[in-house]
This record gives structure tokens, sequence and C-alpha cells, in this order.
């Protein structure tokens, strides 16, 4: 133990010494950072620049009441409650007559849009009030929204709600409904999001969960999901190509005249895990601080710091040693940067798979892949972040598979290790890495 | 007593035979040193002995422990043929580390005085990357003997250094002798290996060709060389009779004389032909074996030897 701890001490100091390490530190919360900076200030600043929008309507009455309806609505929501800011942008309207050539229309209010005096123009196709009369295959197509808008554009969001509107009260009108009881008819239902119930162990009541915070459901498991990420990826991605580094400056051979592989391996991956608890000392502090300067501090899942702490030693582990038999078979650096990939996987997959486990982080493809040990500390964390969380069996067991399959990978690593590291030349075929990982 | 006590080892790399059937003793507090061209099994032969790199078959004891495993005893300060040192590190930092490592315990006035001692101390605050070769490999030496060890494995330790650093080195080296440290040093320096070492081990093409003293070595080979130093060189002596080759260095000529025949009769037939100013018989030098055994004629002879067997 003493070799392996003044490896480790030698390993953490020049590590941490390291201009690269004290720029991670940094920027690595401030890029992540700014993503929600940037949502927040984005958030602050809305573009309130007014909007026009041109209407050609094939029905010849649905465009007035279309009119109506995103006006009403424009009044409605143009102002922030309580600060009276405005937070979007006014709409006005034009209903061009439709003209005996659609395409030369379309294209007219195109130029238009493109010389940005229309910020889009919508058509009404004929069919639109009476869809059923369609065909099959234009159902969709009645309405068409023609604008120089992203794929996810807020313009054609906001105003498919009155269109919509409009377009059902002129369907109702010749329904014959009393035109008074349209707003209560047509008004939007909601549904509330609520914490599932539960007993009280001692007293046998029912502990009711209230509202459940739509916010805290996605932000909460996705910060901690990232800010595991980004501790492992900034703590574990240098070992690679300071491996490979070091074997190319053949450092290591006179290193192994006083220390075996194991504790060689040993003595980096701790110094490692040194510099992940270096890392979240300092992340999670900005991260409590940020969210007390913004009176979020209720949101931070301060229970689940232990886990949190359990999953990163283990994530950290498991990729350093695997970053030892990687670096060690590499022949170049060029080597450990292809390698990188493979190295990364483990974190990487998950994060990949982040949105889809938020949504339904009690799903079965949700349980599965975080009993995968690789995939284990950040799925779990995710899961056991969202609401309603996760039954303790679940990350007891995907905690105990990932020690598992850490002390696996170790051993393995230790072997490959130990022949790669004074190997030099062409790197090693798959065939060859097995072979030392069997006979060491 | 042995320091190291090898029997019968082999160690194969895929199908080249690295070193083949080895048998050795080293006697503790000597020096010791290997010779043997490049790709012989050398350092293939120091790495089983230190522990990093282990034996296909057979045995290796080093201060009557078997080297087993993969755990280095750790009683070896290695000096290994590829330099590397941490470059970030100062000096003083990196040997303080290895020295630590290997004994567990501070040695930092035992770097101080070698640092001084091998005229290093300006430089024990500067990262090991300012170093020049030379300096990088007397600082490697350094850890390599600083925590003191009982034996010292020194690949090639005069490779790249100036006369001044490789007289230093040669001292330290006598001196860990004086002190009780058994020292293994190879080198392709023939005079080195004579003057320094007690007894001196020849490997080539992965076996044992030579090990003994330098005067059990000799004694192998005979009386058959004579050094001439004659009016013409080389040139008159073409021809002589008797004579088997003839060695070129210069200013003076070594002739070895083919089995029972006389060196009288090439003086007579040398002295018929030109002036000479020297002609003295010799034991062979370590050069010349060397050359004789790993030289065209050695491996030719070593290929056949393979074929037959």
């Amino acid at each position: 133990m003493r070799k392996i701890f003044l490896i480790a001490k030698r390993d953490y100091l020049a590590s941490i010494q390291t201009k690269a390490f004290l720029f991670g530190l940094i920027v690595a919360p401030l890029l992540f950072g700014s993503g929600f900076i940037g949502v927040a200030i984005m958030k602050g600043k809305p573009d309130i620049k007014e909007r026009h929008i041109a209407i050609i309507d094939r029905t010849g009455v649905a465009a007035a009441s279309i009119v109506e309806s995103a006006q009403r609505t424009n009044r409605e929501d143009l102002y922030e409650k309580g600060t009276r800011k405005q937070i979007m942008p006014v709409y006005s309207f034009e209903v061009p007559t439709p003209a005996g050539s659609p395409e030369a229309q379309r294209l007219a209010l195109s130029e238009r849009v493109r010389a940005h005096e229309l910020f889009a123009f919508i058509e009404i196709g004929p069919n639109a009030l009476h869809p059923a009369e369609s065909d099959a295959k234009d159902r969709e197509s009645d309405v068409f929204w023609y604008s120089n808008e992203g794929g996810v554009g807020e313009g054609r969001r906001w105003l498919s709600g009155p269109v919509s509107d409009g377009i059902r009260r002129v369907r109702l009108a010749q329904l014959g409904v009393d035109p008074s009881h349209l707003n209560e008819t047509l008004k939007a239902v909601e549904l509330q999001s609520m914490k599932l119930l539960s007993k009280d162990p001692k007293s046998g009541a029912i502990v009711t969960g209230g509202k459940k915070d739509d916010l805290a459901g996605f932000f909460v498991p996705f910060s901690l999901a990232l800010l595991l990420f980004m501790i492992v990826m900034t703590t574990s991605g240098p070992m690679l190509p300071a491996i490979a580094e070091d074997k190319m400056q053949r450092v290591f051979e006179m290193l192994l005249a006083s220390a075996t592989a194991f504790e060689l391996i040993a003595g980096k991956v701790l110094a490692a895990v040194g510099r992940s608890l270096t890392s979240s000392v300092v992340y999670i502090g900005i991260a409590l601080l940020s969210l007390n300067a913004m009176a979020l501090l209720g949101y931070a899942p301060v229970e689940l710091l232990p886990w949190f702490v359990a999953y990163m030693v283990a994530e950290v582990t498991m990729l350093c040693a695997m970053a030892a038999a990687l670096g060690a078979a590499c022949g170049s650096p060029q080597d450990a940067q292809s390698l990188a990939v493979v190295l990364f996987a483990p974190v990487l997959i998950p994060i990949m798979m982040l949105t889809p486990i938020v949504q339904q982080p009690n799903g079965t493809l949700a349980l599965v892949m975080s009993l995968v040990p690789p995939f284990t500390p950040i799925l779990m964390m995710t899961r056991q972040a969202s609401p309603g969380g996760v039954p303790l069996w679940q990350p007891v067991v995907g905690l105990v598979g990932v020690a598992l399959a850490t002390a696996g990978i170790s051993w393995v690593a230790a072997r490959i290790f130990r022949v790669g590291i004074l190997m030099q030349g062409k790197p090693p075929s798959v065939a060859e890495l097995v072979r030392w990982a069997v006979r060491g | 007593m042995s320091a190291i006590q090898i029997r019968g080892v082999t160690k194969s790399f895929a199908s080249v035979v690295a070193v083949n059937d080895l048998s050795l003793d080293i006697p503790a507090g000597s020096i010791y040193g290997f010779i043997g061209p490049n790709g012989s099994g050398k350092t293939t032969t120091m790495r089983m002995i230190v522990g990093i790199s282990h034996p296909d078959s057979g045995s290796i004891q080093v201060f009557g422990r078997e080297m087993a495993g993969s755990s280095p005893i750790g009683v070896a300060g290695y000096l290994p043929e590829e330099r590397g040192l941490y470059r970030k590190m100062t000096v003083r930092a990196l040997l303080e580390f290895h020295g630590e490592l290997r004994s567990g315990r501070s040695v930092a006035p035992d770097v101080d005085a070698w640092l001084r001692r091998l005229n290093l101390a300006d430089w024990a605050d500067k990262k090991v990357e300012t170093l020049s070769k030379g300096m990088t490999q007397k600082v490697q030496f350094i850890a390599a003997i600083v925590a003191e060890p009982k034996l010292v494995i020194l690949d090639e330790p005069f490779t790249g250094l100036d006369p001044v650093s490789s007289e230093a080195i040669r001292e330290a080296i006598l001196e860990l002798r004086s002190r009780g440290t058994t020292v293994v040093l190879s080198t392709h320096d023939m005079n080195t290996a004579e003057a320094l070492c007690d007894s001196i081990f020849m490997i080539f093409q992965g076996r044992k060709v030579l090990d003994g003293t330098l005067a059990e070595i000799q004694d192998l080979y005979g009386n058959d060389t004579i050094r001439v130093k004659a009016e013409g060189g080389a040139a008159a002596m073409a021809g002589l009779p008797g004579v088997e080759s003839v060695h070129d260095l210069g200013q003076i000529q070594e002739i070895r004389m083919g089995r029972g025949c006389d060196p009288q009769d090439a003086l007579r037939e040398l002295i018929g032909r030109t002036r000479v100013w020297e002609f003295s018989i010799a034991k062979p030098s370590l050069h010349d074996i060397f050359i004789r055994i790993a030289g065209p004629a050695g491996q030719m002879a070593a290929k056949v030897e393979a074929q037959n067997a």
C-alpha cells in the first residue's frame, strides 16, 4: 500500500499542478453552465420584434376567425404577469385574396418573406373546415406554414394554437353552436402533474405528495448526470494519453523494478480518484452556491450525494484501469487518440440515452440499461434523481455490479499493462491483447 | 555466495528464443559484465533478474529468493537501456521519489550527496526536461543507486557519456563494489569490460558462450595472438606462414596463428620482408574474442551448429 500511495501522491500532485487541470476545473463548468446561462439570457431577452403574417384563405371564411383568435391570444400573452414586461412579439396580419395561380402567389409571398416584409405566410386549404372530406393522404395538409424559421420554430408553435382555435370556431358556428358558449367550450385543459401518494411507515397515515415540479423532474436528474459525466471525463480523460506518452518516454521500465504493475496502476487510479474528488468538491460547491444565489437550494438532491460519490469513484476507477491497459497497448500518441472512443463509450452511451431515460425513468429500458455495469453510474444516478426515485435494491445491485466489473477490469488491465508497457513498435492485435490478459 | 543464481532459464517472444537454457552464478560483491551483440539477450536477462519480465522456464534466485509471479523483489536498483524519466519533475523531487519508492525511507541527504558528486548540484531544482542527454543519464544512474540497493543492474551505463562523466560513473561503480554491492552491467566497450569487471559473461543468440574472469576466458583461447608493429603495416604481413588472420588496428596489427603453427616461422619471414619494431606473443583481447564469436565467421559456425543440433 505504501508504494501505491507514493505513486498516487506523485501523480496527483503532478496532475493538479498542470495548466490543463486548472483550466478544466474552471472552464468545464463554465462551458456546461454557459448552456443554462445562455437559455436564461435568451429567456430574459425574448425577440419582441413585430411579426407580420399573411394568410391566404382558400375556405373564404376562416381567416377572420383566425386573425381574431390570434390577436386575442397575442394580447393575453404579450406581457409577463406582474412585471408587465413584453415577453413576445406583436403579431399583425394581412389577408390577401387568393389568386388564380396559387404557385405564383406563393412565390410572390415567399419573396416578401425573404425580403423580411413578412415573417411568414399561412395557406388555409379549401378542405380545412371539413377535413373528413379530404383524401386520407392529404389529411395533414389542410393548413400550410411558409417561413424561414428553423424546424422547431417558435412562431409556428405559437400560431398553431390560434389557427386551430379560429378554424374550430368557424366549424362550430357552421354547426349552429351559440357563439357565446364558444370560449368555454374551447378552453384548453391542462394535466397537472402530481406526486404519488405514500403511507407513513410509523403512523400509517396517507402522505400526499402534492404538485410535481416539472422543472425539478427534468432539471435535477439531467444536471446530476451531466455533472457526473463532466467530472469523469475531465479526470479520467487525460489518463490514456498520459500513459501512452509515459510509455513513449519509457518511464515505466525503471518504475517496474521498484513496484509491481498492479501497484503502478492502482497508484495512478487512486490519483485519478483524488482528482475527481477535488473536481467534485469544486463543482458541487459552485453548483450549491449558484442554486443558493438563485433561491433554488431546495432543488439540490443532497441525500443523493453519497451515491454520487460512490458512482463517481467506481466510474473513474473503471475508466482509468481501462485507460492504463489501452495506454500500455498504444504504439504512438495517435493510437491513444483513436482508442479514446473505446475508452469513453461507457460514459458517452448513457449520455446519448439520457433523454428517454429522464422521460421514462422507471421503464424497462431504463431499468435494464442502468443495471449494465459500465452504464450504471450515470443512468442509475439519473433514475435515482428522477421524481419518485427507484427501489433501494436497484442502486445496491447496480453498485455491486459496478464494483465487480471494476475489479475484473482492473485485474485484466494490470496483466495487459505489465506486458504491453515494455512493448515498442506496432500496437498489438486484439488477439494479442487477449493473450496478454489470459497469460499475464 | 551467489547474489544471483540462474538455472536453465529460457525466454521466448513469439517464435524468437531470446534466452535459451541459461545458467549463471553471479557472486555477491562483484562487478559482472554482460557482453554480446545487439539482440543477443542481455537486456532480456537483466529484466528477468530485476523481475519485470519472467522466464518461460527455469528459475532465478536473487540473494536466495526465488523471482516468481509478478512481484519484483525490489532489491535491485535498475538502470534500463532505454532512458526515461518524468520530464516535468525537478531533478531532486524525481530522485527522492525513486529512492523512497524503492527503500520506503526518505533519501533526501543521499540525493544531495550524489548530485554534488556527479556535478549536478546546480541542476537539482531544474526540471528533467531541461537537462542534456548525458545529464539525464547521470540522473537516472543516481535514481538506480540512491536507495543503496544490494544489487545494481546497469544496462549500458556508459553509452552517450563524455569521458569525464564516464569516469565519474566508473568511480561510482567501483565505490559501490567496495561497499559490498553486487553490480551487473552490460557494455559494448570491451576495454571497459576488461578494465572494470571482475567476471565477464557473454551471451550470443540467446546462449551463454563465455563466463568467467578475463584471465579464464583468455586462457580458453590460448597464446595464439601476436601483436606486431612493422614497416608497411598490414600489407607487409600478407601471406605469412601459419597466419590465420590479420586484424589491422592502424599503428599496430594483431595476427592470429593457425592451430599448431610456430610464430617463429612467421617472424623469420616478416624480418626478411620488412623492418620489425615490435613483436610480442599475447593472449587475445576481449575485443578479439568477441569478434571471433560474434563476427561473420562465428555467426556462420553458430548457424552450422544450430543446423546440426
